[in-house]
């Protein structure tokens, strides 16, 4: 289910005094099965660009194609393109009002119209792969931690079998542990099931890893589009709109300054270890 | 010489009154010298911003005693005092704000102070440059970014002129702009008006630079030190859930490799002298 903008644009009030470009003339493609960061600053257009994705917004010129199918197009029905297109927002967790676990994840799949044996078929498989134990299936959403609240609310996604799933900045507010936690659950569903994965994040170390592709928003418009190495490549450009690259690419370049051999694309510290493994190894004989 | 805080053998438990016991802070024993920037970082219910209400008296020890100043916070004719020398900034700044209007939230708790109204003015002027919001004293407070909310937040601290100011994970729900806007204001208000900072963060890089970190876990202190001495400990943060910078990732990994690298390194600029030295 191929992604393909063109030319969008969206503007929030439009025609009063408040209008706000929150959108201006953003256009890619996303291929089967990648996984995609977006990264930007607050503001920058990051969850209005997700919301045209699933139709939640209409674009204010423009246009969006899903598998080929344009849905902006009036005659498209919104309830089909949302079954094929999960969106997580940003902390999902204060969306969660079922009294039971169960119940919030079927929400969802029960909207779908599917039979009863289908839906809890779904809930239950929907809990195990976000890892949340189907012994919690009776028990409130609100008795239990924030890490596995927001599990809940992906799973209520995943319970929709979407082919292309969406999340606005999952990990935020989350500490290093339930990050790492949730940023791995993600990567072993689309590694496992393939879909579309569109990842939402304003921290370049969580997106580096993952990511086949980065699309960094500035500004309402789209500042730099590639694979991590391409991206990272333009560390200039993204430090000045305030992103900065992680800890371990600044040394690598840092480093290539020096007249070290290492490239200044390096994304892990796997990687860097290897050509600075190699460079004291060298010297030293020398 | 008298500590701004002090514990002496701190624990705490939220339901004292049920039979069994579950301790949320142990033993806790730390005393806070004035003028410092201290880092306290543990994960998700390691008891920090427990430990953080027993600073102003918000909470009160179950077993052991906290001193403010000197102050015993069990001592309920300090309350006040208390709680005007030891500040507290929350995670959520759109939680703290009261005010309709920048100004007046910032006049909000010296008002409460009973502090004349021409002082009043004075100190809701250098808060507010304090942290550099003073173009924004008119705005509404729902105009301003998340960034911009934390500092109103900590103004509205600093004009109660506390020797002491306690932030419980300011930056948590801040973009990278925003993190660094409060974390450059809370480090001048400690170099420059040398208040004690004591600083609660998941981001280590944020502490890399302070007097002291400490480290919670289940409860406990586990680490007490300067970063180096901290951060050089990559296998216990690891185990406890924390992670630390990548470079002082990389130095540890080089050490495996059988090089003679310094496992206290913290930034990308030490790294570099290292290797290309
Ligand atoms: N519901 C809304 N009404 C008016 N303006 C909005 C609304 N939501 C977002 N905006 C504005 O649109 C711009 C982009 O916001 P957003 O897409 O939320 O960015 P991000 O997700 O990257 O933080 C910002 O200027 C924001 O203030
Ligand atoms: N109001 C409360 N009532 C009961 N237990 C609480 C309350 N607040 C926190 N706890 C528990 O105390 C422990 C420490 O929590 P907390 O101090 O919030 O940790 P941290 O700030 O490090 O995440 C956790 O087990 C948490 O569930
Ligand atoms: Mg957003
Ligand atoms: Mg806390």
């Amino acid at each position: 289910m191929p992604i393909k903008v063109e030319n969008l644009s969206f503007v929030y009030n439009e025609g009063t005094p408040y209008a706000t470009v929150a959108l201006n003339n953003v256009t890619f493609e996303i291929q089967d099965e990648e996984f995609v960061g977006i990264i930007g600053h607050t503001g920058s257009g990051k969850s209005t660009l997700i919301q045209h994705l699933n139709g939640l917004l209409k674009p204010t010129s423009g246009k969006i194609y899903i598998n080929g199918v344009d849905i902006t197009d009036k005659k498209v029905s919104l309830k089909d393109v949302r079954k094929e297109v999960g969106l997580v927002f940003q902390y999902p967790e204060y969306q969660l009002f079922e009294e039971t676990i169960f119940k919030d994840i079927a929400f969802g799949p029960t909207n779908l119209g599917l039979s009863e044996e289908e839906i809890e078929k779904r809930v239950y498989e929907a809990m195990d792969i976000v890892g949340i134990s189907r012994e919690l299936a009776d028990k409130s959403p609100f008795e239990v931690s924030g890490g596995q609240k927001r599990r809940i609310a992906i799973a209520g996604i995943l319970a929709m079998k979407p082919k292309i799933l969406i999340l606005d900045e999952p990990t935020a507010g989350l500490d290093p542990k339930g990050k790492e936690e949730i940023l791995n659950k993600i990567k072993e569903i689309h590694d496992k099931y393939k879909m579309i994965t569109i990842l939402v994040s304003h921290s370049m170390e969580d997106i580096a890893r993952f990511a086949d592709k980065i699309i960094v928003m500035n500004k309402g418009r789209i500042e730099v589009i590639g694979t991590p190495r391409e991206v990272f490549r333009e560390a200039e450009k993204l430090e000045k709109i305030g992103l900065g690259v992680p800890q371990i690419t600044s040394l690598a370049r840092e480093l290539q300054k020096k007249g070290v051999a290492i490239p200044e694309d390096i994304l892990t510290i796997e990687e860097a270890k290897e050509y600075i493994v190699r460079y004291l190894r060298g010297t030293k004989n020398v | 010489m008298e500590h701004v805080i002090n514990t002496q053998n701190l624990s705490f438990e939220y339901h004292a009154e049920e039979q069994t016991r579950h301790l949320v802070l142990k033993d806790i024993n730390l005393q806070f010298e004035k003028g410092q920037f201290i880092g306290i970082i543990g994960h998700n219910g390691s008891g920090k911003s427990t430990l953080a209400k027993h600073f102003n008296a918000l909470l009160l020890p179950t077993e052991g005693k906290v001193y403010v100043k000197g102050m015993d916070t069990k001592d309920t004719n300090h309350l006040w005092d208390i709680r005007q020398a030891a500040g507290l900034v929350f995670q959520n700044p759109d939680n703290q704000i009261v005010a309709a209007i920048v100004e007046e939230d910032v006049a909000f708790g010296p008002e409460n102070l009973g502090i004349p109204p021409d002082e009043i003015r004075e100190r809701v002027e250098y808060a507010l440059k304090a942290v550099g919001m003073w173009e924004y004293k008119d705005y509404p407070p729902h105009m301003l970014s998340g960034g911009q909310k934390q500092r109103v937040a900590i103004a509205g601290i600093i004009a109660m002129k506390p020797e002491c100011i306690i932030l419980d994970e300011p930056t948590a729900m801040l973009d990278p702009i925003g993190r660094r806007e409060v974390i450059s204001t809370i480090k001048k208000l400690n170099k420059e008006d040398g208040i004690t900072v004591i600083l609660i963060t998941h981001f280590m890089e944020e502490v890399v630079d302070a007097d002291r970190v400490i480290v919670m876990d289940d409860g406990k202190v586990v680490l007490d030190g300067t970063p180096k001495e901290v951060f050089k400990e990559v296998t216990l943060l690891k185990k406890i859930g924390l992670s630390v910078p990548q470079v002082t990732e990389l130095a540890h990994q080089l050490k495996r490799e059988g090089f003679d690298v310094p496992l206290d390194i913290l930034t990308v600029e030490e790294m570099v002298e290292f290797l290309c030295r």
